[in-house]
């Protein structure tokens, strides 16, 4: 490596680029995240595979019998929630942790570019999503017997949906300083996701007016798109739902970048 | 000073030793509530908003699960709402301070003060009983006006959310002290507040569960705050509330067991 003599020369070290250099700073980030959080990571899949059953199966208990309508928005919900489970609410937490103890700064002067560190953490939410993804599915399938049929679109949906949704938490987590605001902010997702989103319900079982607000917040959108490619059938709003998402997932990125600033 | 004295008194003991009586005791607990107060101000305005909506929230949404709300849905919905409004006050706020404040060294530096441990419990009872009530009210209030629900409010009423309160945060509280590792006080807590707004007969009929569940629940808590509080607002339509006031009654005491058996413990 012939940058390693500047980096022990210049203190803060500088970041090559190029794709050569990208990937592989790429893939040492992704090994540092699953090295560090190697028991986080295991702990919290058994509570996302826990917490994304438990939701398939409690449902049922809200109803004498449930409605398959209501058992297919459940089932095909909560995989949305696994998904942003780990990047839009445990990230922007791990982040407000870093920030507490002092790994924060050190995190930061690792030398590899700001988009590298993004793409890495990324890779690392969808590991720690989609294996609850897929037996939330399986479960809710041989439970409720559901019409499911996946198609090739769940690719970009799943893909996107994590993507918009880490994002979000990375903006959180890097552009507010306060870990108590973090804290508070992304517990008040939790709470919005859950209930106040047409995630887990339909959208015409909430007031209008909450389900226009919806409109402009991604959650909505992130349950149409994962909803269209797990159900067959023709679905309107996949492609405004795409569009939301990806101008979500751009600004949020952006703030991002401007909280983390660029790497010498 | 001559030798002598200092032998007699060595200076490491404090001049202030433990004393006891019960006029002593009031006023630890008044310099206690001042102390917990003094520690929680910057937050207080903020805990109560966060309650309030959290409240107030719950009561709706459980109503955007259904297709469509029945009078009776309504009613369970309504009077569950302050039940779910009391159970994260005692089950994750209070163990989360206590973890935190075992975390900090707060928690240490308390046990050193010179007032009895008992008092230090109590304060934090009163302060969290007082927390938790607006939340409760206001789920109420909102969910009675959103569902349109007419309560038949009883006297019983009074004693019920008190005893719930009272249980949430003893067995909240015991449960956060018997527990040493915070690390495991957060995980014990979160993954109770999952199953409680699940799989709890809280805000829907304890005849949707399994019959296994439904019996684990007769002996939990949860079921019996719904009860007792559902019988404070309606009428006729729950059961057994004597047997459910025993089983909070017996919840709270084992929680101030646990309590009492951890602070009297000598380290």
């Amino acid at each position: 490596m012939t940058e390693a003599p500047a980096a022990i020369l210049v203190p803060h070290g500088t970041v090559a680029r190029g794709p050569r250099h990208w990937l592989h700073a790429y893939a040492v980030m992704v090994r540092w995240h699953l090295a560090s959080l190697r028991l986080w990571l295991v702990v919290l899949t058994i509570v996302q595979l826990l917490a994304g059953v438990g939701f398939v199966l409690g449902i049922a208990l809200f109803f004498s019998h449930i409605p398959t309508t209501a058992a297919l928005f459940v089932s095909t919900g909560v995989p949305v929630i696994n998904l942003l489970t780990v990047g839009m609410i445990l990230g922007p937490q791990l982040v407000a942790d870093q920030r507490s103890n002092g790994s924060y700064e050190y995190l930061r002067s690792m030398p590899v570019s700001r988009s590298v560190s993004a793409m890495a953490w990324y890779t690392v939410c969808l590991l720690g999503g989609v294996p609850a993804v897929v037996v939330a599915l399986v479960v809710a399938q041989l439970r409720y017997d559901l019409p499911l049929h996946v198609s090739p679109m769940i690719v970009p949906a799943v893909l996107l949906t994590s993507f918009a949704g880490t994002m979000l938490g990375y903006a959180l987590g890097h552009a507010i300083s306060s870990p108590m605001a973090t804290r508070m902010v992304t517990q008040l997702l939790v709470f919005v996701v859950f209930g106040f989103a047409p995630v887990l319900y339909p959208l015409s079982q909430m007031p209008r007016w909450l389900g226009a607000v919806n409109w402009w917040l991604p959650f909505r959108h992130m349950a149409v798109v994962t909803r269209a490619a797990l159900t067959p059938g023709a679905h309107a709003a996949v492609l405004s739902g795409y569009v939301v998402l990806g101008v979500w997932a751009i600004v949020c990125a952006a703030l991002a970048g401007r909280a983390l600033g660029r790497r010498p | 000073m001559t030798a002598g004295a200092v032998e007699a008194r060595p200076s490491h003991v404090p001049q202030s030793e433990l004393r006891s009586g019960i006029g002593y005791w009031l006023a630890s607990l008044a310099s206690m509530m001042r102390f917990d107060y003094g520690r929680v101000r910057q937050w207080v305005p903020m805990m109560i908003v966060i309650q309030t909506l959290m409240g107030a929230g719950m009561a709706l949404l459980y109503g955007f699960f259904y297709p469509h709300v029945t009078a009776i849905r309504a009613l369970y919905i309504t009077t569950g709402a302050p039940t779910l409004a009391l159970i994260p006050v005692g089950f994750v706020m209070l163990p989360g301070t206590v973890a935190e404040q075992k975390l900090e060294g707060t928690f240490d530096y308390i046990w050193s003060l010179p007032s009895p441990r008992s008092a230090q419990a109590a304060s934090t009872f009163t302060l969290f009983t007082l927390f938790a009530l607006p939340g409760s009210v206001l789920a109420l209030l909102v969910a009675a006006w959103r569902y349109d629900v007419h309560l038949a409010l009883s006297p019983l009423l009074v004693p019920a959310v008190l005893l719930c309160a009272l249980m949430a945060i003893t067995v909240g509280y015991g449960m956060a002290l018997a527990i040493a590792s915070p690390m495991v006080t957060n995980v014990v807590t979160n993954a109770l507040v999952f199953v409680v707004l699940l799989f709890s007969p809280i805000v829907y009929p304890a005849s949707q569960l399994p019959a296994w569940l439904a019996s684990v629940h007769y002996f939990l808590p949860f079921y019996n705050m719904a009860v007792v509080i559902r019988a404070g607002l309606t009428t006729g339509i729950v059961a057994h509330v004597a047997t459910s006031f025993v089983v909070l009654a017996a919840w709270t005491a084992a929680g101030a067991a646990a309590t009492a058996w951890v602070v009297g413990r000598r380290r």
